[in-house]
């Protein structure tokens, strides 16, 4: 009794020591840590807090604060179609063939008015729910860039000149309909990795739980997406003046190429391009055009989402593969339009 | 954190996107006004949505702590699968039920930026990166201006019209602009004022070169005015030499940063 005793006081004692040994030390170290942080932190952070600094900060919430909205529209329409819609109402309304259920999904990118942000977990809860991703994709693509909002859009930033808003729509139609059917003809199954996720949840779960498990899901992991999308928009933003497009107007193919680089790069969004394409003086028409058609379909932002919804694999071979069919028919089109 | 990750990530970035739009007018230095709604409405869903995460992992752990001595890692239901490549092929479920995809804690960092020290508005900084891009339109008439004795007009407004309007509509009238500063080379100084389509990645710049008695006194990069006076004609209109246009300033007054820093279009 008396050993048992003695040994709960000096376990109780051991323990009591370790605490203030610990508390001491980690206090110390605490305390350290706060003042130097609290000394160093705020001259540091002037430091570092340039124009450039604070400007970049600036770009960089506002392209994420932009997209909020946008993808929220997105992965509800996306969680909806997951949780609600039978899988045999697409069976249905698309035809069997791919050839023709590729132009005719490419048409209805015309129904989702938002921007690329939204686009993405559409196009993929289409795919998880039957749609051959040739149809899917050629959604995806021509979605943000051809829906009403933009046209109208289109329409003002280029007053007096509806060949403008005629050719981006034919052009950016064009490109996603061909890579549509590109990815029919050419695309493998193994690049695309889709989230198998939803067939667990909504086999289980009733429609309800699967649209917020889903909604849930898609936004955190779409959002994480897009602020890796907006920092490297903000950095391009910030690093590449424009003034440097001056070197390039004099050559109209140079200028064409550079306009839909700088599409990529700037991630601007799909309803403000148009006004940025206006405000590029001295481009030649068919450049400005390669900007609008590049942009809403391969940019920074969107290449960072696909990666996360699609996969690396895919992402980036789609999106090179993209690249160049916009370039080349915008300038097909620029050519005979404009 | 594993258990409520998700719930925390929503309820950060609701409360940062509320912050912004309901509760302040700061959205303003980030989008145009016409977004709030936008804002306030998906604001308001993360929240209720971080909330229902909330309950969801208050609920699971009651679950957990009731069968966990019957069998473990039966009750990992909807199970997440990870975002990246490399994650897809792990054994998943037993990592990351309900922390959410890891890829999204990067939204901690506007969501916190947000919340904390919220940026401040493009300046003088941007201004000078770019040149000053003319509005593309080709020369016209403008709709005529209100009457009145001072006019208020935008900076884009003024340059448009001082550059492309052969109707004169800014001959005689006194106007008033607000905009901050920026610094030429050789002593002049710019009311200068960016202009903001969507967001502020979009931003383009109009400056006004102010000239008059009241100028002399630059006031200093970055501080906002409000200038009045009245329009000076330069060069032909429609040309490079028409810019930047120039105004006469009779007052130049310091005035606060207004809530939405930027032109409308």
């Amino acid at each position: 009794m008396r050993v048992q005793n003695e040994r709960t006081v000096v376990d109780g004692l051991r323990l009591a020591v370790r605490a203030m040994v610990y508390a001491v030390v980690g206090g110390a170290a605490l305390l350290a840590i706060a003042t130097v942080v609290s000394v160093l932190g705020p001259m540091l952070a002037l430091d570092l807090y340039t124009p450039a600094v604070a400007a970049w900060w600036t770009v960089f919430t506002a392209v994420a604060v932009q997209g909020v909205p946008f993808l929220l529209l997105g992965t509800v329409v996306s969680a909806a179609i997951g949780a609600f819609v039978p899988e045999r109402v697409f069976t249905k309304l698309l035809p069997r063939n791919q050839a023709l259920a590729v132009p005719i999904a490419g048409a209805a990118g015309v129904v989702l008015p938002g921007c690329e942000c939204a686009s993405v977990p559409v196009a993929s809860s289409l795919m998880r729910r039957g749609v051959a991703p040739a149809a899917a994709l050629a959604f995806l693509l021509s979605a943000p860039a051809i829906n009403p909002v933009v046209l109208v859009a289109t329409s003002i930033a280029f007053p007096g000149q509806p060949k403008m808003v005629l050719g981006r729509l034919i052009a950016s139609l064009a490109t996603a309909v061909v890579m549509g059917w590109l990815w029919a003809r050419f695309g493998r199954e193994e690049w695309l990795r889709l989230p198998k996720r939803k067939q667990a949840a909504t086999s289980s779960p009733t429609g309800v739980k699967a649209f917020v498990a889903g909604l849930q899901h898609d936004f955190l992991h779409a959002g994480g997406f897009l602020v890796l999308g907006a920092a490297a928009a903000a950095t391009f933003n910030i690093a590449v003046p424009r003034s440097i497009l001056d070197i390039f107007t004099g050559s109209s193919w140079l200028s064409l190429l550079l306009l839909a680089f700088l599409a990529v790069v700037l991630c601007v969004c799909s309803e403000a391009d148009a006004f940025v394409a206006a405000s590029l003086s001295g481009f030649s028409p068919a450049a400005k055009l390669a900007f609008m058609v590049v942009g809403p379909m391969v940019d920074l932002k969107l290449i960072a989402l696909q990666a996360g919804t699609f996969g690396r694999a895919f992402a980036f071979r789609f999106s090179s593969a993209t690249w160049l069919v916009a370039v080349v028919s915008s300038t097909l089109v620029g050519w005979w339009l404009l | 954190m594993r258990r409520y990750g998700s719930a925390v990530l929503l309820l950060l970035v609701g409360g940062a996107v509320l912050r912004i739009s309901l509760f302040s007018e700061l959205y303003l230095r980030y989008v145009q006004a016409a977004l709030r709604p936008y804002l306030v409405i998906s604001g308001s869903l993360l929240i209720l949505l971080g909330l229902v995460a909330a309950v969801r992992g208050m609920r699971q752990r009651d679950h957990e702590e009731h069968e966990d001595h019957e069998e473990h890692g039966e009750h990992e239901e909807e199970e997440e699968e990870e975002g990246e490549g490399e994650e897809a092929e792990h054994d998943h479920g037993h990592s990351h039920s309900h922390g959410g995809p890891r890829i999204a804690w990067l939204l901690t960092l506007p969501a916190l930026a947000l919340l904390l020290f919220p940026p401040p508005a493009l300046g003088s900084y941007s201004a000078s990166r770019e040149e000053a891009q003319r509005a593309a339109q080709g020369v016209g008439t403008f709709s005529a201006l209100p009457a009145g004795k001072v006019l208020d007009i935008s900076v884009a407004q003024y340059s448009s019209r001082a550059i492309y309007d052969t109707g004169h509509s800014l001959k005689g009238r006194t106007l008033r602009m607000t905009g901050f500063v920026t610094h030429g080379s050789d002593g002049t100084w710019y009311l200068t004022r960016l202009l903001v389509t969507c967001c502020a990645a979009d931003a383009t710049i109009s400056k006004v070169e102010i000239r008059g008695d009241e100028a002399d006194g630059a006031p200093q990069t970055d501080s906002w005015v409000t200038v009045t006076g009245t329009w000076v004609p330069k060069g032909r209109l429609g040309t490079d030499g028409a810019w930047p246009p120039v105004l006469k300033a009779a007052q130049v007054e310091q005035v606060k940063e207004p809530a939405d820093p930027y032109d409308k279009r």
